[in-house]
């Protein structure tokens, strides 16, 4: 069964994607460049503002929604993905993207992630990653650095960070990238093709934080990064190859030397998506005659 | 009056095919015509431990389970010792013997009750005679149909109709059942009970559903199309049942991977403009909290059906308990809108799916559907709804369609428009011109997030305005039961009570009527917000309020304290928490208990 998303015959400028509402950020947040970019990618992907929704949870990142024109869900923390598959289930023609942050998705709504994932629900879900907790002024998150400075672990965090890229492929989602905020067009290109990917698509957004994070800057990202697809020649089917790449995610933690890598890690449209599925049982279990389709149902119940 | 009443009820190890016995013998009483209630209970392992499934058969209308069984098939030991207590004069014992079985009754001292005994050595003529054990509850089923008289034909046809697909051979070693246990009582037994079932009565138009099919059935109807729910008992059957009907009314049913997820799911599939529900018990709706405040925030359409089991914590997952009212009304944080509904039989566990479709969608607030473990597994021949007339009435929320509005219009029409009755127009992706976001953060007419004090206090009014009068709008949903007691007239005692008590209350309240007593009562099928004004008006009629229900708390009870006039003396609460539904007797005796001593004073 092919689900084709609604899409508008011209192309809408960029702005029109856009609310009323300024963005309540901070200053210099990565997040602003995150909203340009989504505008740019639904303008060249001709979304249409009244058949699209975005669907987030709480934090920072998960505001995001309110300063879009479009079908906005600001759900509750961590249940972003969910509220999404209830959309997906709706109305599988509605292109449907999660905006959420590292805490909402890795943390609170970590068990959500994984079924999405596996099921291949065909959504993006963008996590923009700052490393940490800002809405609650400076906690650790999962993928927040061995010995960051939370508010509730002054003496440093203990944790190892979560690594979200190898942990997305181990799930089995079908689409896996990293992009950096301060790299608009790389970040327009990697969600336009996130949008384009039948099915589950997982961005990883490096997103700093410039209230609170110190250490996870733009200043700390520029010139470590790496394009694993444009300099390193990865070719996204090869899952191994993904999942070695991945590996490496995290390497600039503790390496001065390491880069940080970005690009379409994995990317596979061999499996068919869950709305595909149910829209295939629909066409096989519905009523040969509608009109009838009550009696045939009662009549079980009959004696 | 009914020319007959009867209760036959089968006891037993769980996995003996002591439950679908129960179901054979249901079936095919209604296929003879006959009003059918049942009552099962068993444990939550999947094999082992004690079990019962009970039958009450009439030929006029049964409103409740009963006080008890005139027929115990004892299949073992333990089922014989459970229920020793509860046998009578003239209560027949079928206990499996002479021999072959794990026990031999107290001969003597049943005999002096008036007892009285069969042995049907069940086990030995499924072992030796039919050559195979699985067959003891057909063996126990055909026996006790001979013993009755009722027509084993019945019988076959439900046999060949549950196993004609596994094969011929199946069929014919469950006939082969049949015929031993039919020879075994002509050769070796003498009836000497009483009681006779008649021949087959006039076909009736109904359909024979359980309680949980019927909430299924009645999601269905009412146009859900995305279902989504995680494994819990005693709710599971809901998400069984309504599976493949839902893929031919255009639908899916979703196993999702907890319970908060399935909430999110219902808000995402509602937000996006279709009708959607889950269904859970306690623990589940513990998790869904959060998510409901959600719902209710956002003004967001959905229907959580909650089919209480014994709590708190894990409880007791299989039995009868009427204790999550409060989670239901009032278990969210903040002030947020609930309607509760509550049904008192399994004909209402279909119309009332169906209401809360509709008080969901008008309102658009969530709906918690309150049933209980008793009534999911609690099985009635109901008459067949006309699905066609349902349809036709459904409620739909407002959804403004593109071309409907003009472009000023449209710049003036909000998602939280703040109307006369405080219902909003709705958006929906797709469909609506204009996009929104839905938040759950406090938000202005535009949904654009907001905390002056002002719009706080205008949004809230704006949302509890929606239900202000949502007594006066659904006199449907309170069931008056005066006998012929004019509204206002002085009575002996008033009785409010609901859910399934209110079904056995009904049948109490018949027979305290037929002793000459004045008995005013009143069943809410809307509990949450309350009815206050009916439930005022009922309690005037006496000076005693009974309010009976299977919590210890008295969560009725305690909501008409806090939201009617009502004088706390006057409110009389009668609480059990055993894990078993009331019978209709102890209400009965209650009543005679209190006027007894309001007489004495």
């Amino acid at each position: 069964m092919d689900i084709q998303y609604v899409r508008l015959e011209e192309k809408l400028p960029p702005r029109e994607y856009k609310s009323d509402l300024e963005a309540t950020w901070c200053p210099g947040c990565g997040d602003f460049g995150v909203v340009t970019a989504l505008t740019r990618a639904f303008s060249e992907e001709k979304l249409d503002p009244t058949a699209l929704s975005l669907v987030s949870g709480i934090g920072c990142s998960s505001r995001l929604p309110l300063w879009m024109n479009a079908f906005g869900l600001h759900s509750c923390h961590g249940r972003a993905i969910p509220a999404a598959v209830g959309v997906r289930l709706a109305k599988p023609e509605i292109p449907t993207i999660v905006t959420a942050g590292d805490g909402d998705l890795f943390s609170i709504g970590m068990e959500h992630f994984p079924h999405a994932a596996r099921k291949n629900f065909d959504m993006v879900v963008i996590s923009m990653d700052n490393r940490m907790y800002a809405l609650t002024k400076n906690q650790v998150s999962p993928t927040s650095r061995t010995g960051y400075k939370g508010s509730l672990t002054p003496y440093g965090n203990l944790d190892n960070p979560f690594n979200v890229l190898d942990f997305a492929i181990a799930c089995g989602a079908t689409f896996v990238a990293q992009t950096y905020a301060g790299n608009p067009k790389h970040m327009t290109e990697i969600i336009e093709a996130a949008i384009e990917h039948k099915g589950f698509a997982f961005v990883n957004i490096l997103s700093p934080c410039p209230t609170y994070n110190k250490i996870d800057t733009f200043k700390f990202y520029k010139g470590r990064l790496v394009d694993i697809n444009k300099d390193l020649g990865h070719d996204p089917s090869d899952k191994a190859k993904a999942l070695e790449h991945a590996s490496h995610a995290l390497d600039a933690d503790w390496d001065p030397e390491a880069k940080v890598p970005i690009g379409i890690f994995y990317k596979t449209e061999e499996v068919p998506t869950f709305e595909e599925k149910v829209a295939a049982l629909k066409e096989k279990y519905k009523p040969e005659n509608p009109e009838t389709v009550w009696d045939d149902i009662l009549n079980q119940y009959k004696v | 009056m009914a020319s007959f009443d009867l209760t036959v009820k089968y006891a037993g190890e769980g996995g003996e095919g002591v439950i679908s016995s129960g179901d054979f013998t249901m079936k095919a009483a209604a296929k003879l015509g006959y009003e059918v209630v049942t009552f099962k209970s068993f444990p939550a392992e999947i094999k082992g431990g004690y079990a019962l499934s009970q039958v009450r058969m009439s030929d006029k209308k049964i409103l409740s389970q009963g006080d008890g069984f005139d027929i115990l098939v004892a299949f073992n030991g333990e089922a014989y010792e459970v229920n020793k207590p509860l046998l009578r004069e003239g209560t027949v014992l079928i206990w499996d013997g002479p021999e072959g079985g794990d026990f031999e009754p107290e001969f003597e001292e049943l005999e002096k009750k008036g007892v009285i005994m069969y042995a049907v050595p069940m086990s030995k003529l499924a072992k030796q005679e039919v050559g195979a054990y699985i067959t003891k509850n057909v063996v126990a089923m055909a026996a006790t149909f001979e013993l009755l008289g009722m027509p084993i034909e019945a019988l076959k046809e439900e046999i060949v109709a549950k196993f004609s697909k596994k094969g011929q051979e199946v069929v014919d070693l469950n006939f082969k059942a049949i015929e031993v246990a039919q020879q075994y009582v002509r050769e070796n037994i003498k009836k000497i009970d009483p009681y006779k079932v008649p021949g087959p009565l006039p076909k009736k138009d109904v359909i024979i559903v359980e309680g949980n099919e019927a909430i299924a059935l009645g999601a269905a109807a009412a146009g859900v199309k995305v279902f989504a729910a995680y494994p819990i008992t005693p709710a599971t059957t809901v998400g069984n049942y309504l599976a493949p009907i839902i893929l031919k009314t255009g639908g899916y049913v979703y196993q999702a991977e907890d319970e908060i997820s399935s909430m999110a799911i219902v808000i995402g599939a509602s937000f996006a403009g279709v009708k959607a529900m889950t269904a859970t018990s306690g623990p589940g709706v513990s998790l869904m909290q959060e998510l409901i405040g959600l719902a209710s925030m956002t003004e967001t359409p959905a229907v959580i059906v909650d089919v209480q089991r014994g709590g708190p914590s894990t409880g007791m997952p299989t039995k009868h308990d009427q204790a999550d009212l409060f989670a239901a009304a009032l278990g969210g944080h903040g002030d947020d809108q609930r309607i509760v509904i509550a049904p008192t039989n399994v004909e209402e566990n279909f119309y009332l799916t169906i209401e809360s479709f509709n008080m969901s969608e008008k309102y658009q607030v969530p709906v918690l559907f309150l049933t209980d473990a008793s009534l999911s597994l609690r099985a009635e021949a109901i008459p067949t709804p006309n699905i066609k007339e349902i349809q036709s009435k459904l409620i739909e929320r407002p959804i403004i369609k593109k071309g409907e509005v003009s472009p000023e219009e449209l710049e003036h029409l909000f998602r939280y428009q703040i109307t006369e009755n405080g219902i909003s127009p709705f958006l929906a992706p797709g469909e609506s011109p204009k996009p929104y976001t839905a938040t759950g953060l406090e938000h202005g007419e535009n949904s654009y997030p907001r905390t002056t004090p002002k719009e706080r206090t205008e949004m809230m009014e704006k949302r509890f305005k929606k239900l202000e009068n949502i007594e006066d709008e659904n006199p449907h949903l309170v069931e008056w039961d005066l006998g012929d007691l004019k509204e206002g007239e002085k009575a002996d005692i008033s009785i409010v009570t609901w859910g399934l008590t209110a079904s056995i209350a009904k049948e109490a309240i018949q027979r305290l009527r037929n002793k000459g007593i004045k008995v005013a009562a009143l069943y809410p099928k809307l509990i949450y917000p309350l009815p206050s004004k009916a439930i005022e008006k009922v309690a005037s009629m006496s000076d005693i309020l009974l309010v009976p229900e299977a919590n210890y708390l008295g969560h009725l009870a305690k909501f008409i304290r806090m939201f009617t006039s009502i004088p706390a003396e006057k409110i009389v609460q009668y609480n059990i928490y055993r894990g078993e539904p009331f019978i209709p007797k102890e209400i009965e005796e209650k009543v005679e208990e209190i006027l007894g001593k309001k007489v004495q004073a």
